[in-house]
């Protein structure tokens, strides 16, 4: 019984993350119908970012955070702007090439600069726990989960309280009527990524102080990100929170009970059954299903 | 090389006239060169890099029938490339079955699968289906890495090729030039023969617009699951050959996504939807692909990912259909595609 309550608090702590991760994927596909094949080396870069900052300058890596995050956020905003815009008609096999690409380049940019080994981020408060009981919560691992938790929330309350998410939200449901309406869809389209980028920055930065990392995990972190906003349904934030502690959950349960990686198998094929039976995934709406860009 | 097949086809008698007879020409003195390049100016190295050429001409041939002509961008080709080398290694390994008797069987497996999740996955649509199929192949490669009883698991299956054990006598180099080459040809026959039928006009109805070809009396199902098992045919066999061609297969290189995005750079680049323009993609990617490897070992897959970014924003309709447009507008601008497709 210990053991499953331990495991469970371990899948509902790395969910925390996992959505927050996921989020933004999540976002873009939901506001633009692209699928960003780059989001797991955005991730990566937040990391790296947060990494260098500490070793190099002995900055705090909450601080090292927030720098990732800003830095992603502009750099986002320049790929979409200039970038991926640039396709955005196209048919929609092009933007998955398109951040293909990008995710080849920056992942071997990381290697060529960072090279391929491990590396983390120390904290403080690292080795300490919570004991509940014969549960124990690593500080580290708590922190990290009220940090994402607590953006994720945050991007709800911006997309529902403020005109620039809502203005999000409007392009997102129909780009020609958020366009009569006065919404610069360029310049929404930027700000969509820029946050999803981010977001993706300071969950990789969150990461590198829980866990290991490597240039080698872009692609778990994106694939991952595909399976919770596909269970979460696309560009919805709180599908995203749930998706991510789900897919946390099980995870660890898995880890727990099953062993070896048949449980890849099993998630893959969960995923395409949600998919062929609901493919506005568990709590999502159909959003693309007959749409006409305009 | 024009299509490759315009030869051999039966093309009716109307249709021999002198443009007819140049282009047949010129594809049966392009069959002639190739055929008689290794023997005279090869070397063995380069055997292997133009056999790796066709290869990926038989991948992008694949995939240019169920994501250039139906319109459908599956992400998990590789899928059947996996399942037709491991169809054949563990036949050969495990049964002794020669390499002549595997190759069909491994056929038949891509087409079988093809059909089984073609059925429930090609109802969806657009990224939906992009990322089931993509699901389905990281899920099988799954299934063979913990299948280690009959696959070996992660650290691979190896095809008895040499001495007393060998099935099937090892073909080397040249060898598997020709074995490729034929694939490539039979890829490129089959793509131009579908593209000038019923079937092939059907497909690009569905592509255009599903319920439009529905309702003008289209089998849409039945349409769509045969490009798909047409591509897992020819996926599978490029797989099998492969296979005996590299002797010992992982489960990570066998089903490594890196497979699918190729073909389907190279279909898109050179002109999905046509016959020619997989074989143009093909070859231009995967000869640039080998040089920058030699020339720029560490930079390699950072140039590349840099030049998938440039060649789908300046050429997203693909090398073929730029090329037309130039000609029949008489003027050469990237940018008009650019502003075809920006915000």
């Amino acid at each position: 019984m210990t053991q499953f309550l331990q495991a469970t608090v371990n899948g509902l702590l790395q969910g925390g993350l996992l959505a927050l991760v996921a989020v933004g994927f999540s976002l873009v596909w939901g506001v633009m119908n692209i699928v960003n094949l780059a989001h797991g080396a955005f991730v990566l870069i937040g990391s790296y970012i947060a990494w260098k900052l500490q070793t190099g300058a002995d900055i705090a890596p909450l601080l090292g955070m927030v720098v990732a995050a800003a830095a992603l956020f502009a750099g986002g905003y320049v790929i979409q702007r200039y970038l991926i815009n640039l396709v955005i008609n196209a048919p929609i096999w092009m933007t998955l090439l398109l951040t293909f690409g990008l995710s080849l380049v920056l992942v071997n940019g990381l290697v060529l600069l960072f090279t391929g080994d491990f590396r983390s981020i120390h904290t403080s408060y690292g080795s300490d726990s919570l004991a509940i009981g014969d549960i124990r919560i690593p500080y580290g691992r708590l922190i990290a989960f009220v940090l994402a938790v607590g953006f994720t929330l945050a991007l709800v309350w911006f997309m529902d309280r403020t005109r620039l998410g809502l203005a999000i939200k409007a392009t997102g449901m129909d780009r020609g009527a958020a366009r009569l309406m006065g919404v610069t869809v360029r310049r929404v389209y930027g700000l969509t990524f820029a946050i999803a980028a981010g977001l993706a920055g300071a969950a990789g930065a969150i990461y590198g102080t829980v866990d290991t990392f490597s240039p080698a995990n872009a692609g778990i972190f994106t694939l991952q990100s595909f399976v919770i906003a596909v269970l979460g349904g696309l560009g919805n934030m709180w599908g995203a929170l749930a998706g991510g502690l789900l897919l946390g959950v099980v995870q660890a349960w898995s880890g727990q009970y099953l062993g070896g990686t048949l449980i890849n198998a099993v998630a893959f094929a969960v995923l395409v059954t949600v998919l062929v039976i609901r493919p506005a995934g568990l709590l999502g709406k159909p959003y693309y299903e007959a749409r006409v860009e305009v | 090389m024009t299509s490759a097949s315009s030869a051999t086809a039966p093309v009716g008698l109307r249709a021999v006239g002198p443009r007819q007879l140049i282009a047949g020409a010129l594809v049966l003195g392009g069959l002639v060169v190739l055929v008689l390049l290794p023997q005279y100016f090869l070397l063995s190295s380069e055997q292997r890099t133009l056999a790796g050429v066709f290869m990926f001409v038989a991948l992008a041939q694949g995939w240019n029938l169920i994501g250039g002509f139906a319109g459908y961008p599956s992400f998990g080709n590789v899928v059947f490339f996996g399942l037709g080398g491991y169809t054949t290694a563990i036949l050969m390994a495990k049964s002794g079955v020669p390499f002549w008797v595997a190759l069909p069987i491994s056929a038949v497996v891509g087409v079988v699968f093809a059909v089984l999740v073609g059925l429930p996955v090609l109802r969806l649509r657009g990224h939906y289906f992009a990322i089931a199929t993509l699901g389905v192949a990281e899920g099988m490669r799954e299934v063979v890495v913990n299948l280690d009883g009959l696959t070996g698991g992660n650290s691979g299956i190896t095809v008895p090729a040499v001495g007393a054990e060998a099935v099937t006598s090892y073909p080397g180099n040249t060898g598997f030039y020709f074995y490729f080459l034929g694939l490539a040809l039979l890829a490129t026959a089959v793509v131009w023969q579908v593209s000038r039928s019923r079937f092939g006009y059907g497909l690009r109805a569905i592509a255009q617009d599903e319920e439009a070809a529905a309702a003008a009396g289209i089998n849409t199902t039945r349409l769509k699951v045969a490009a798909f098992a047409l591509a897992g045919l020819l996926t599978a066999l490029a797989g099998s050959i492969y296979a005996f061609q590299q002797v010992t297969i992982y489960p990570a290189r066998l089903f490594s996504v890196d497979i699918t995005v190729l073909m389907v750079v190279m279909a898109v680049i050179g002109g999905s939807g046509t016959v020619i323009g997989p074989v143009i993609g093909a070859v231009a990617l995967q000869f640039l692909s080998e040089w920058l490897r030699t020339h720029y070992t560490d930079l390699h897959t950072f140039i590349f990912g840099a030049i998938i970014v440039v060649a789908v924003v300046l050429l997203p309709m693909g090398i073929v259909s730029f090329t037309r447009e130039s000609i029949a507008q008489r003027r050469i601008s990237l940018l008009d595609t650019v502003r075809a497709y920006r915000l």
